[in-house]
């Protein structure tokens, strides 16, 4: 389909614009110029959201089955949530991060081309579909939140120390936006991500007749689980927030991309991008 | 020049304060009015604050308006020149639009940066204007000067961080609360810093403020000022996990608040993060504390120390903005040059059109009555076009002379080249052309043989001024898009 691949160069350029001049914008503290990256990372979602759904629409079957497309909706599902944030926190400077990362996941997506992933029948579609869909939010959720995380243990560690905070710093938002995001992406992220592993292993139990394989990203997959379990019980029940909470998420944000990349390139797995 | 722009005034620097109370002028009005009679001077202007007066005056050039101003201002506060002279500086026409500039911009002010006088400036500007004591090169002097500490203010950071202590705090405030409705500060002890950065913080919007005190008097009346709450000293730490803003001044030798107490205060406020102020010497609470997750404390030289940060930052700001002024007063000067100029394009066009309409005029008798009165018009279109056209390119020449530098020479050149001024002509001829003439009161021109022609149409020569066209870079097309 030579006019898909057209309108994605397109949308690849938005992004690549997109992306310049927002985080341009943001370092020289140009307020437009951030609206006006943010604009064209908007023009490229909206072309990027006709494109999903006529793939989807078109050959849903086959989409499903390639690498690419789920690259391709990471980096959808990223964007949304960027915008989302942006709309109701008004959380203009994650930009700095979702432009450039629905960028570069989308590029990806473009060089990837159609490797295969072994698909499952039909009659499990539902599962699967809340496995993507629930874990990609929580991901783009965790993508945000990570981003505010560190910008808010830089600023943090400035106010604790006395540092002054100068030049880009000073055009950040005060902590508690930051904490804003954390909060979100634990209170919201970890009962998506909950939702999507078990969709998973039903899935899985339908298609492949076990739930649990001990496949290696499976197993990762618990694993940061766990670590967002603590996370959720401590922000939750404790009441942590600031600096600990912002690193946990690094961490469980730093090994949900370590294994997505890793696992699914590297090792022998169900996952795999691989044919 | 034909006016002189003339700027005396005096400032905290210049002045002490007991000379700045006695030449500080209460009515204005008066001593624009006062200085207005005084002769050849067509514009006034006078600010007067606290820390500094400035006397601005525009009159015909030649006339020593400083002396002036300064005899009208002593005689205005019943004083003799001779107290005020000392004090004052003076400065001439740029130098007084580019000392008008940086006053506005609030780079000669007492706290560099420090933006009241901008305030105090358009006030007495508002004054001047109802009192009608300013003209056009007043009004476009002061409407420049907004602009300008305008452009100062979003394009440098000069005011742009706090340079008091209490601001400061405000400001570390704001960056680790956000919103700062719904915190809760409290105030333990009094003090005049302390209470400075009570009231700072409830300006920011903090909803409740808790004040603590060993004699419970004082906090209930200090609270009543904040209409806040009064807390006793014994209650100081089951009261603390209610404050999300904690201010200590107290004069007790050893901490009052140690970081066991913080840590227990945190549990049962389930983290949420706390802003300790301590500026209290010897220090009222423990500096191990900022070490605990979500506490954040600063002592007075950790504020102090911003303070001095962010001045010397204003002084690097000041520089850039220094530059700013340097470009609006050059800009300023390019307009002033081509106020000199618009009576020489007056002049100019009014020669050519009277060449033509006199050459006009011949023709027409020549050939006789029975023109039609549309070849007439046409012809007389004729002429007047290509008298303009003709001076179309000397014109252009000019107003680009007058924005480089100084058209003089040039406007000398041309005024000699046309016989623009009619030196051959007797004195009775002559027409008095550097009279007390308003704008747009263009005069006359004439030559021998004019005085037997039809009268210059005056307007039509004004309004030609207008049609000139005007080169991309000339004066007049800059006056239309500032």
């Amino acid at each position: 389909m030579n006019f898909i691949k057209i309108v994605e160069a397109l949308i690849a350029a938005l992004y690549f614009c997109g992306a310049v001049v927002n985080v341009g914008g943001a370092v020289a503290g140009r307020k437009k110029a951030v609206r006006a990256g943010a604009a064209l990372t908007l023009c490229g979602f909206g072309m990027h959201t006709g494109v999903l759904c006529v793939l989807i629409a078109a050959q849903w079957s086959t989409e499903l089955t390639r690498s690419d497309f789920y690259f391709s909706l990471l980096a959808w599902s990223l964007l949304l949530i960027f915008f989302l944030l942006w709309w109701r926190l008004n959380a203009s400077f994650l930009g700095l991060v979702a432009a450039p990362l629905a960028l570069i996941l989308f590029i990806s997506s473009m060089t990837l081309g159609g490797t295969r992933l072994p698909l499952p029948p039909a009659l499990s579609g539902l599962f699967f579909g809340l496995h993507i869909g629930a874990l990609f939010t929580a991901i783009g959720l965790l993508a945000m939140a990570c981003a505010a995380g560190a910008a808010y243990i830089v600023i943090e560690h400035k106010i604790k120390t006395k540092e002054k905070l100068s030049g880009f710093f000073k055009t950040l938002p005060p902590l508690p936006t930051f904490d804003k995001m954390n909060r979100l992406a634990v209170a919201a992220g970890f009962p998506l991500y909950t939702l999507g592993l078990i969709s998973g292993f039903i899935w899985a139990g339908f298609t492949w007749g076990r739930t649990f394989s001990w496949d290696p990203k499976e197993i990762a997959a618990i694993f940061i689980w766990l670590l967002y379990a603590f996370l959720f019980h401590q922000r939750v029940m404790i009441g942590w927030q600031g600096r600990k909470t912002a690193w946990m998420v690094i961490w469980v944000f730093g090994l949900t991309i370590a294994s997505m990349l890793g696992i699914n390139f590297l090792l022998p797995t169900h996952h795999s991008f691989k044919s | 020049m034909q006016y002189e722009i003339c700027l005396i005034g005096l400032n905290h620097r210049t002045a002490d304060v007991e000379v700045r109370e006695l030449f500080a002028v209460k009515d204005s009005r008066a001593l624009e009015e006062r200085l207005l009679a005084a002769p050849g001077v067509r514009e006034a202007m006078v600010v007067s604050t606290c820390n500094r007066v400035e006397v601005l005056g525009v009159g015909k050039a030649g006339n020593d308006l400083a002396g002036l101003a300064a005899a009208a201002w002593a005689g205005h506060c019943g004083r003799e020149p001779g107290e005020l002279t000392p004090h004052l500086y003076v400065h001439a026409n740029l130098a007084a639009v580019h000392h008008l500039f940086y006053v506005a911009s609030s780079l000669d002010s007492m706290v560099l940066g420090e933006p009241q006088i901008l305030g105090q400036i358009k006030q007495a500007y508002r004054a001047a204007v109802e009192n009608g004591s300013t003209r056009v090169i007043v009004n476009r002097m002061l409407h420049k000067a907004f602009s300008v500490a305008k452009r100062v203010r979003t394009e440098t950071g000069i005011g742009a961080s706090a340079v008091s202590i209490s601001y400061a705090a405000v400001e570390l405030a704001k960056r680790i609360f956000g919103d700062m409705r719904g915190q809760t500060a409290m105030l333990i002890g009094a003090g005049e810093m302390a209470e400075l950065a009570a009231a700072h913080l409830q300006n920011a919007g903090v909803s409740g403020i808790m004040v603590v005190n060993r004699t419970l008097e004082r906090a209930e009346e200090l609270a009543k000022r904040f209409s806040g709450r009064a807390v006793s000293f014994a209650e100081l730490i089951t009261r603390l996990p209610e404050a999300d803003i904690v201010i200590s001044s107290t004069g007790s030798p050893t901490a009052i608040i140690r970081a066991r107490d913080v840590k227990e205060v945190l549990r049962k406020r389930r983290n949420r993060p706390m802003f300790f102020i301590d500026i209290a010497v010897p220090r009222d609470i423990d500096p191990d504390i900022n070490s605990l997750d979500n506490v954040y404390l600063y002592d007075i030289d950790d504020l102090q120390e911003i303070v001095e940060e962010n001045l010397a930052q204003r002084q690097e700001e000041a520089a850039k903005a220094a530059e700013i002024v340097d470009l609006a007063t050059e800009k300023f000067g390019h307009w002033l040059a081509s106020l000199d100029l618009q009576p020489t394009i007056v002049d100019l066009l009014s020669f050519g059109e009277n060449v033509a309409k006199r050459e006009l005029k011949k023709t027409l008798r020549r050939l006789g009555p029975d023109v039609s009165p549309e070849t007439e018009q046409a012809l007389e279109i004729l002429v007047l076009s290509i008298s303009r056209k003709l001076y179309h390119e000397p014109l252009v020449f000019l107003k680009r002379r007058a924005r480089e530098q100084s058209a003089d020479k040039f406007i000398d050149l041309t005024r000699r080249m046309f016989n623009l001024d009619v030196e051959t002509v007797p004195g009775d001829a002559h027409l008095d052309r550097v009279g007390d003439d308003e704008e747009g009161d263009f005069p006359l021109v004439g030559g021998e043989d004019c005085v037997s022609d039809a009268p210059v149409d005056k307007p039509a020569a004004a309004a030609a001024v207008s049609t000139v066209p005007t080169g991309p870079t000339g004066p007049l097309a800059e006056d239309g898009r500032d």
